[in-house]
């Protein structure tokens, strides 16, 4: 582990060699960083939102912080549990993961179309707006405006300007793939452009038919379309963008090509086909026509095909590239094997969910938080980590601070993660052990004073996580000031350099030899 | 657009569709549009409307998030333990017990329906037979722990305001222990947002037959299930 990381930081020349790449890096420089810095500002909001969150699932005050908090949500509204939950979970789903999204897909695209993004002040303008959007909808939910319906709490006007922003960023981005050189064509094109597709769909029919114009009476068809949108935003937006992310800097970044490549369009046609079924984890058991549950239920299970065939791309060229290179390589690599890893990972539990007698256990546990965070804190934000400390040197040219923030950074969410991942997880099965008891003496009470535990236990691992993502934030604030810094203080000397010949008599060093 | 994005764009169409058609079409067909049962020979339907102050209390169910934590689904004895736990069951007009899971039709009267997805709390189907009159729901929001001191519930001190009484006693007036009493002269009586919720959360009970037919999903004969 000792070779995991470089000991320093490269300061400069991250500048790609090829003058067409550069150009492309130019083009998105400032679309992107704003998608980076908005996204990191919103994940340490819906970070800092959970720890409260969760802090509240255990009442105990044992700490003064802890009473505090509970006087909070007891006599103020907007603090209650059911707005900040919500908020939080919004906050990392759209704010964070969608935000940072949307600035790797605008990358990607330009990037491996080898073409420089057209008037990057349009793009500008829809991350504004996008933003605008989330601001909007996390203070509707606050205020008691939310919607109630599970990722769909934004009111119908904070979504209309989050699905206006999201659609012009996003023909933007598909126009520059649509004018790519020819010859440029590589799976990862395609897992992000099906992405990009996919939320402009989920966003409208999950909005428009359960927000904007709810359907009175249409009765459990909203849980349905719900159910459909929560697992489509996972499924079908959130991991094909990681992925085309993972396929293109996992190669890149190791120097080897994809192992199993005849495989990739193989993967990629079955995810899209099985994993969008996932959607009946949330229905088995429950009052919905059984034939949908059980057809859901068979193609979600087969969802083992194609995340074997991407565990078998990424994270066999990964400790390929471990194999002969003795170590992961740099800052970036670490992030990235860890996300292919946790794909494998929030696959499994898919899989496991789609057994029905599993699924019965669970199915009101917190292992569905479980599964939950392993998309969006476990697999998405260890893409964005890693392609993030990828791209941003590229595009300003100017290196990371630190290698000793990013080594906490890297470990802090790692562990943080795992173990959160591994409390929600264990305790799911044990709460469900309680709620599934066929004696009818157990109650209510007694499967939530097992669960208190594990909620204690998932506070402290959101807390450690909400400290690595900190260190990140405040290294990228950093190394923007330093990058500002320089700029101003290099054009400053330039100027200063120019203007001295007819500025004035300069007087002339005095020479060692006439001073002595 | 060249053919090869063309063709590869029409087969992520054609596979969104097909998803789309089996989650979301298929069961609109069945489940969209269920009108209720009328007894024959009478006016009764089965299941009857809930009031108008209940709608009202949906919008703060929803707003404060209690169904992230509370489902209202009660799931057969075959696919889950809630007839044991005790949700299932309500007392029908008669007085008898009506224990069973709950059907598509049992929410064709709710504007938005709160199934849920975590069981943090107790399911709420059947709330309404478990407390059956106001004030132990509204001092149950108050203070969760003065009648299970054991309880992971917030409380909803929100919904309340304390208020000087003048002239005779509001007939809302939270009865609390005195750890949680307002000083003398004072008075906790519920908002027009805690007045609501509990009605509606009074509306959640089916205390009514639905044979299994009627029930809005496709009746499927014993005999042909193994």
């Amino acid at each position: 582990m000792a070779t995991l990381f470089p000991t320093t930081v490269a300061p400069r020349g991250f500048v790609s060699t090829d003058p067409e790449l550069a150009a492309v890096d130019a083009s998105v420089r400032w679309p992107v960083l704003v998608c980076f810095l908005s996204a990191v500002h919103w994940m340490v909001v819906g970070t800092v939102l959970l720890v409260y969150a969760s802090s509240l699932t255990h009442p105990q005050d044992a700490f003064p912080i802890l009473s505090w908090f509970i006087d909070l949500s007891n006599n103020f509204s907007m603090f209650t549990y059911g707005r900040v939950y919500p908020a939080a979970i919004d906050a990392l789903v759209y704010g964070w993961a969608s935000t940072a999204g949307l600035g790797l897909a605008a990358w990607l695209l330009a990037r491996m179309s080898r073409q420089p993004i057209f008037a990057p002040a349009a793009l500008m303008t829809a991350v504004v707006f996008w933003n605008l959007g989330v601001a909007i909808g996390l203070t509707a939910i606050f205020l008691g405006d939310s919607t109630g319906v599970e990722l769909l709490e934004f009111p119908a006007y904070a979504s209309w300007i989050l699905w206006v922003a999201y659609a012009i960023f996003a023909l933007w981005t598909v126009a520059t793939y649509l004018g790519r050189r020819p010859g440029y064509d590589h799976i990862a094109q395609a897992w992000v452009i099906v992405a990009l597709f996919a939320f402009s769909w989920l966003y409208a029919a999950g909005s428009i038919l359960l927000s904007s114009h709810p359907l009175p009476g249409s009765g459990v068809m909203q849980e349905i379309i719900d159910a459909w949108y929560v697992h489509g935003i996972f499924t079908l937006w959130l991991a094909p963008l990681g992925l085309g992310l993972l396929y293109y800097l996992i190669p890149k970044v190791s120097g080897l090509s994809i192992r199993y490549g005849s495989k990739t369009w193989v993967a990629f046609w079955t995810w899209i086909i099985f994993a969008p079924w996932t959607a009946v984890h949330d229905l088995v058991g429950g009052p919905f026509p059984a034939e949908t549950v059980t057809t859901g239920l068979c193609l979600s299970g087969l969802i083992f095909i194609p995340v074997a065939f991407i565990g078998f791309n990424l994270v066999s060229t990964a400790f390929e590239a471990e194999e002969k290179q003795g170590h992961h390589g740099g800052v970036v690599f670490p992030f990235l094997v860890l996300a292919a890893m946790a794909f494998v990972a929030a696959g499994i539990s898919e899989q496991l969910l789609s057994i029905r007698a599993v699924n019965q256990l669970l199915r009101f546990t917190m292992f569905r938080q479980c599964n939950e965070f392993l998309w969006v804190y476990g697999f998405f934000s260890f893409v964005a980590f890693g392609s993030i400390y990828y791209i941003v040197p590229r595009l300003l040219d100017f290196g990371w601070r630190s290698a000793l923030l990013v080594k906490i950074h890297y470990y802090t969410s790692f562990y943080g993660i795992l173990l959160v991942i591994a409390m929600l997880g264990f305790g799911g099965v044990m709460q469900g052990n309680m709620l599934e008891n066929p004696d009818p003496a157990v109650t209510i009470t007694s499967a939530s004073s097992v669960s208190v535990s594990f909620h204690i236990a998932a506070t402290m691992c959101i807390s450690l996580i909400a400290i690595g993502n900190g260190v990140f934030a405040l290294h990228l604030g950093w190394m923007l000031i330093d990058w500002l810094r320089l700029r101003v203080r290099g054009n400053r000397l330039a100027s200063e350099i120019l203007v001295e010949p007819y500025d004035g008599d300069v007087a002339a060093p005095a020479s060692p030899e006439v001073a002595a | 657009m060249n053919p090869t994005f063309r063709s590869f764009f029409t087969l992520i169409l054609a596979i969104f569709m097909f998803t789309w058609l089996g989650l979301v079409v298929f069961p609109w067909i069945y489940l969209g549009h269920l009108p209720p049962i009328q007894d024959e020979g009478s006016t009764d339907i089965t299941p009857w409307d809930s009031s108008g102050a209940a709608h009202q209390g949906e919008h703060i169910y929803a707003v404060n998030g209690c169904a992230y934590c509370h489902t209202q689904q009660v799931r057969a004895s075959s696919s889950g333990a809630d007839l044991v736990r005790g949700w299932g069951t309500a007392k029908d007009d008669d007085g008898k017990d009506v224990t069973r899971r709950t059907y598509p039709r049992d929410y064709i009267w709710q504007g938005q329906v709160f199934l849920g997805n975590s069981r943090e709390g107790a399911d709420l189907s059947n709330v309404a037979q478990r407390f059956p009159d106001a004030g132990k729901l509204y001092s149950y929001l108050y203070d969760p722990a003065v009648l299970n001191p054991h309880s992971s519930m917030p409380a909803y001190r929100f919904l309340f305001v304390t208020q000087k009484i003048s002239g005779q006693p509001s007939q809302d007036a939270v009865v609390l222990p005195d750890a949680d009493a307002p000083p003398a002269g004072y008075e906790v009586v519920p908002t027009e947002d805690g007045k609501s919720l509990v009605a509606y959360l009074l509306s959640l009970k089916k205390g009514y037959h639905l044979k299994p037919d009627e029930a809005g999903i496709p009746y499927v004969p014993p005999s042909t299930k193994s």
